[in-house]
């Protein structure tokens, strides 16, 4: 094994650690945006510490399916780590690296938290769930628009030659890589549940979408699910730094773009975070449409250009 | 082998007479399970032997039978999914009222099995339409035997009507295809030309996809699936409206000898509208069977979405992708067949333990009936596709061969099958949303109703049913490798053959499917997390559920439109929902609030109802001219006398 697969491996590993710093980092980046001084990038860290200590506690009438969803959320998150390579590197983890895979568990992880929401029979963890579903519908039609563009130059949906096929700047000059960036930048809102699709910081039942199906938890469960929201992070600013923005084909290179890629991004959904007030629930499907529309211009320029 | 087709079809046409000449009725089933079996082994020692055993197609008119590979895989299919259906139907017919209905059931049952063995073995166009027309009939027989309320017999009427309208399409698809002598010959399509090709493949289109449940020819599936008994509904579910893909196959990819581009975007387009409208229409439904019937027409969309990769990949010369994409539908035929069984059990068997399926007066049952909430819960989260079951791996290589269209272009199919590829994950979105609620409301929560408080588990055999249904849904969702290669060699005019492994599915030009892995890694991971949660030395203490303080009163329980709600208003435009207020106030106070609000299919309304009233319109014309009064009678003779004199002075009478 090369010295640059060892190193993909422990980035991958090292991304369960580095999870949480993503979140972190956003908090940190809004709170200097907006004026304050806000809590440390190691904030998630210490919260994942104190409710590692804490007791659970489970909702009365609850069963199997309430107590097995947040270790299988956070199993179906580690499996999307692994699915994601580093810097085009991934090492066989038994797993594979197919981008319709990732979508896949990440259903997994939204069926068992929306179960979940239906044992405790909680009316604000429905609502969440609810509304979750739904957004869904639009965000994965999204997603899997957004990852065929991304899989046109590469001819495959492996994500390591996606992300090589999106190496260097040739990639650029051509319009659908623009049209599919728009669109992965849509979903990255969608799925890390960032302002102005869902409010993170909201601490108001009615307004929450990813927060309400966790509401019931308390403790090591609680933990385990807000790493998996941290994990969410994780994988899909990886993807979208190898996916859709500039990094160069080898592997120092790219690994070194990658660490810049992320922390820029984490500044971006700061600076969104911060211009943009949380939109009505009912109007994210139109948003996400006008995201298919553009990914589906993508595809449409970039087979026309193939063919030219 | 033939021996044992003839003895398995022998043993099953005795297993359906023994209970129809008043012999026990349960040994009769037991029979019919021998004699499907033995059909079964024969179908796949053909499918894996790949020597077609009996007669060929042919065009005249001699009745032919015999078993080719196509049929091969259908009949075992047919086996998997009857055997357990049948032990299901030992313990379940007891409940269904008289004993004359009982065996009056059983007997129709087998009658259906043969019908159904009947359409696939069938070599000659008689045969396959006489069949054909026998497996239309008996179902809407066994459903009046079980009620024959107002409702029903509407709902048997629609059904014999919609499927006998359209499947004309079928007898003229095939007469047609038999005067050119097209029956398992494509060069002789070829011959006949353009013209008898467009012909067939129209008249296919319509007959075969009435049956099958395509939009916008669907209506009669959701009225008749739920009125049936509970294993009856699965058998029409799983089996009946595959075979209808199954003469679509036959026709449209194998006899056709040509493969138009209209086709294979027809076929996308209507596999999306199905795959749309079949979840879509579902999510509104607040009945269990009923919604069970409406995810039948979006899994037919999913099948057809293959189908038409599978055609358009083979025109444009990717002969390896056009075999991934019609493994991927002959997967999903199987997998459906698989869980839509095993989901209409479960609801049969909730139905005997509670009374009735009202979505919203359920709750609690996994704690009641472990056993069958179990393997319903597996079946439900099969269907929504996710992994690591068998409606994963077969959605996974769809999504795949559509992207796959779209990879290779050129535009004027890349887009549709970007677009197709777009709505098919919708479509698995929506599918997760309406089966997490029907878990939800059924398995999960509290009981809403004291019956769902005191259900108790169902006898051994209807368990039986339900859990081994459940464990072949994961066994298909893990293994899929074991059996995709062979599905793959069954795609009509492509050679080759891909590269089997049983642990994954890999496939050049996407990152694989490692089923196994995933299966393993899910479930240790999971464990291990569990372990490391150390649920044993800190027990959760229990704690009421929050709802702002107040107590949680049945008042406050999330139903079945409330879940749907975010989306049917989203989606208002298409679903163009009913809402009915009425408030009653007296003295000043309201002293009642009623809400009710259906969704009306629009399909119904826009295509069915005109059709309707067309046809009734011109009806009360027709009965004008027949006043009953000999002088008009005289008058219309003399009248066209006239008109007949008239033409031969002309010489238009040559």
């Amino acid at each position: 094994m090369s010295s640059s697969a060892l190193i993909a491996v422990a980035a991958q590993l090292g991304g369960v650690a580095l999870a949480p710093l993503l979140p972190g980092l956003v908090q940190t980046a809004k709170a200097r945006l907006q004026g304050r001084r806000g809590p440390s990038p190691l904030q998630p860290y210490r919260t994942l510490r104190r409710l590692w200590s804490k007791s659970s506690v489970a909702p009365a009438g609850t069963g199997a399916v309430y107590r097995v969803a947040p270790p299988l959320i956070a199993a179906c998150m580690l499996i999307a780590l692994a699915l994601v390579p580093i810097a085009g590197r991934g090492p066989d983890l038994g797993v594979g690296h197919d981008a319709l895979v990732l979508v896949g568990m990440l259903a997994l992880a939204r069926f068992a938290a929306a179960a979940a929401a239906w044992d405790t029979g909680n009316g604000f963890a429905l609502m969440g769930a609810a509304r979750d579903a739904m957004i869904a519908v639009f965000g994965e039609a999204l997603l899997v628009l957004a990852l065929l563009v991304a899989a046109l130059p590469a001819r495959s949906t492996d994500l390591r030659s996606m992300a090589a096929a999106a190496a260097g700047g040739h990639v650029w000059g051509q319009a659908a890589h623009w049209c599919g960036a728009i669109a992965f930048l849509l979903v990255v809102l969608v799925e890390t549940g960032r302002q102005p699709i869902d409010n993170p910081d909201t601490h108001l039942e009615l307004t929450m979408i990813h927060e309400g199906p966790l509401l019931e938890y308390a403790g090591r469960d609680l933990a385990y699910l807000q790493w998996a929201a941290a994990a969410r992070h994780w994988v899909m600013l990886v993807l979208g730094a190898q996916l859709f923005l500039p990094h160069p084909a080898g592997f120092a290179g790219a690994l070194a773009a990658l660490v810049v890629a992320g922390l820029a991004q984490c500044l971006g959904l700061a600076v969104i975070e911060t211009a943009q007030a949380k939109m009505r629930v009912l109007r994210v499907p139109a948003l996400l449409g006008l995201g298919c529309a553009v990914a589906l211009a993508g595809v449409a320029t970039a087979i026309a250009g193939l063919a030219a | 082998m033939t021996v044992l087709a003839l003895v398995g079809a022998a043993v099953l046409a005795a297993g359906g007479l023994l209970p129809a000449l008043g012999a026990r009725w349960r040994a009769g089933l037991a029979v019919q399970a021998a004699g499907i079996c033995m059909l079964g082994a024969t179908g796949l020692a053909v499918l894996l032997g790949g020597r077609p055993i009996g007669a060929g197609f042919h065009s005249s008119i001699a009745l032919g039978f015999g078993i080719d590979r196509l049929s091969g895989f259908f009949l075992a299919l047919l086996a998997v999914t009857s055997v357990p259906t049948l032990v299901f139907a030992r313990d379940y017919l007891t409940g269904v009222g008289s004993a004359g209905a009982a065996r009056g059931l059983a007997a129709l049952t087998g009658a259906f099995l043969l019908s159904l063995v009947g359409v696939l073995a069938a070599r000659d166009v008689v045969g396959f339409l006489a069949f054909w027309e026998l497996m239309t009939l008996i179902p809407a027989a066994a459903i009046l035997l079980t009620g024959r309320d107002r409702e029903v017999r509407g709902a048997v009427y629609a059904y014999l009507a919609i499927t006998h309208l359209g499947g004309a399409g079928v007898w003229v698809a095939l007469l047609t295809l038999a005067r050119e002598g097209g029956i398992g010959h494509p060069a002789a399509m070829v011959a006949a030309g353009g013209g008898a090709q467009t012909a067939v493949a129209i008249a296919a289109l319509v007959g075969f996809g009435t049956k099958a449940g395509l939009v916008p020819l669907h209506s009669w599936l959701p009225r008749a699936h739920p009125v049936a008994p509970a294993h009856l509904s699965a058998l029409m579910s799983g089996l009946m409206i595959k075979i209808a893909l199954y003469g679509l196959i036959r026709v449209e990819l194998e006899w056709l000898g040509a493969r138009p581009l209209w086709l294979g975007i027809a076929l996308l387009a209507l596999g999306l509208a199905s795959a749309l409208g079949g979840v879509l229409w579902a999510l509104t439904q607040h009945e269990l069977k009923r919604l069970l019937a409406y995810h039948s027409i979006e899994n037919v969309g999913i099948i057809v979405l293959g189908l038409g990769a599978s055609l358009l990949l083979a025109r444009a010369g990717h002969g390896l992708w056009a075999q991934i994409a019609f493994a991927a539908a002959l997967l999903h035929i199987a997998n459906h067949a698989i869980f839509k069984a095993l989901l209409f059990l479960g609801a049969g068997s909730f139905q005997r333990a509670v009374g009735r399926l009202e979505l919203d007066h359920l709750g609690g049952l996994l704690r009641r009936m472990p056993w069958t909430g179990g393997a319903f819960l597996l079946g439900s989260m099969a269907i929504a596709g996710l992994p690591p079951l068998n409606g994963f791996a077969s959605e996974w290589l769809t999504l795949q061969s559509l992207l796959h269209v779209s990879l290779f272009g050129p535009l004027g199919v890349a887009l549709p099958g970007a677009v197709a590829l777009a709505g098919l994950a919708a479509t698995a979105a929506l599918a997760l949303l309406c089966f997490v609620k029907v878990v939800g409301l059924v398995l999960l929560g509290r009981p809403r109703r004291p019956e769902c408080a005191m259900a108790v588990e169902r006898p051994a055999g209807m368990r039986f049913a339900v859990v081994s249904l459940a464990g072949l849904c994961v066994a298909l969702g893990v293994l899929p490798g074991l059996v995709v290669p062979t599905l793959a060699g069954l795609a009509p005019g492509v050679h080759g053959h891909p590269a089997g492994d049983a642990s994954a599915l890999a496939i050049p030009g996407t990152g694989g499917l490692r089923t196994v892995g995933l299966a393993v890694a899910l479930i240790v991971l999971t464990a291990l997390l569990t372990r490391a949660r150390g649920h044993r030395r800190l027990a959760p203490a229990v704690a009421p559920t929050w709802a702002c303080g107040q107590d949680v009163v049945p008042e406050l329980e999330w139903t079945s439109s409330g879940f749907t709600k975010p989306l049917r208003l989203v989606l208002e435009g298409l679903l163009r929902p009913h809402r009915e207020l009425e408030v009653v106030e007296r003295g000043g106070m309201t002293q009642l609030i009623r809400y009710s609000s259906h969704t009306p299919s629009l399909v119904d309304r826009v295509l069915y109802e005109p059709a309707v009233r067309f046809g009734l319109r011109g009806a009360a014309f027709a009965r004008r001219l027949q006043s009953g009064n000999v002088r008009t009678y005289a008058g219309y003779l003399l009248a066209l006398m006239i008109v007949m004199i008239a033409l031969a002075a002309a010489g238009a009478l040559g």
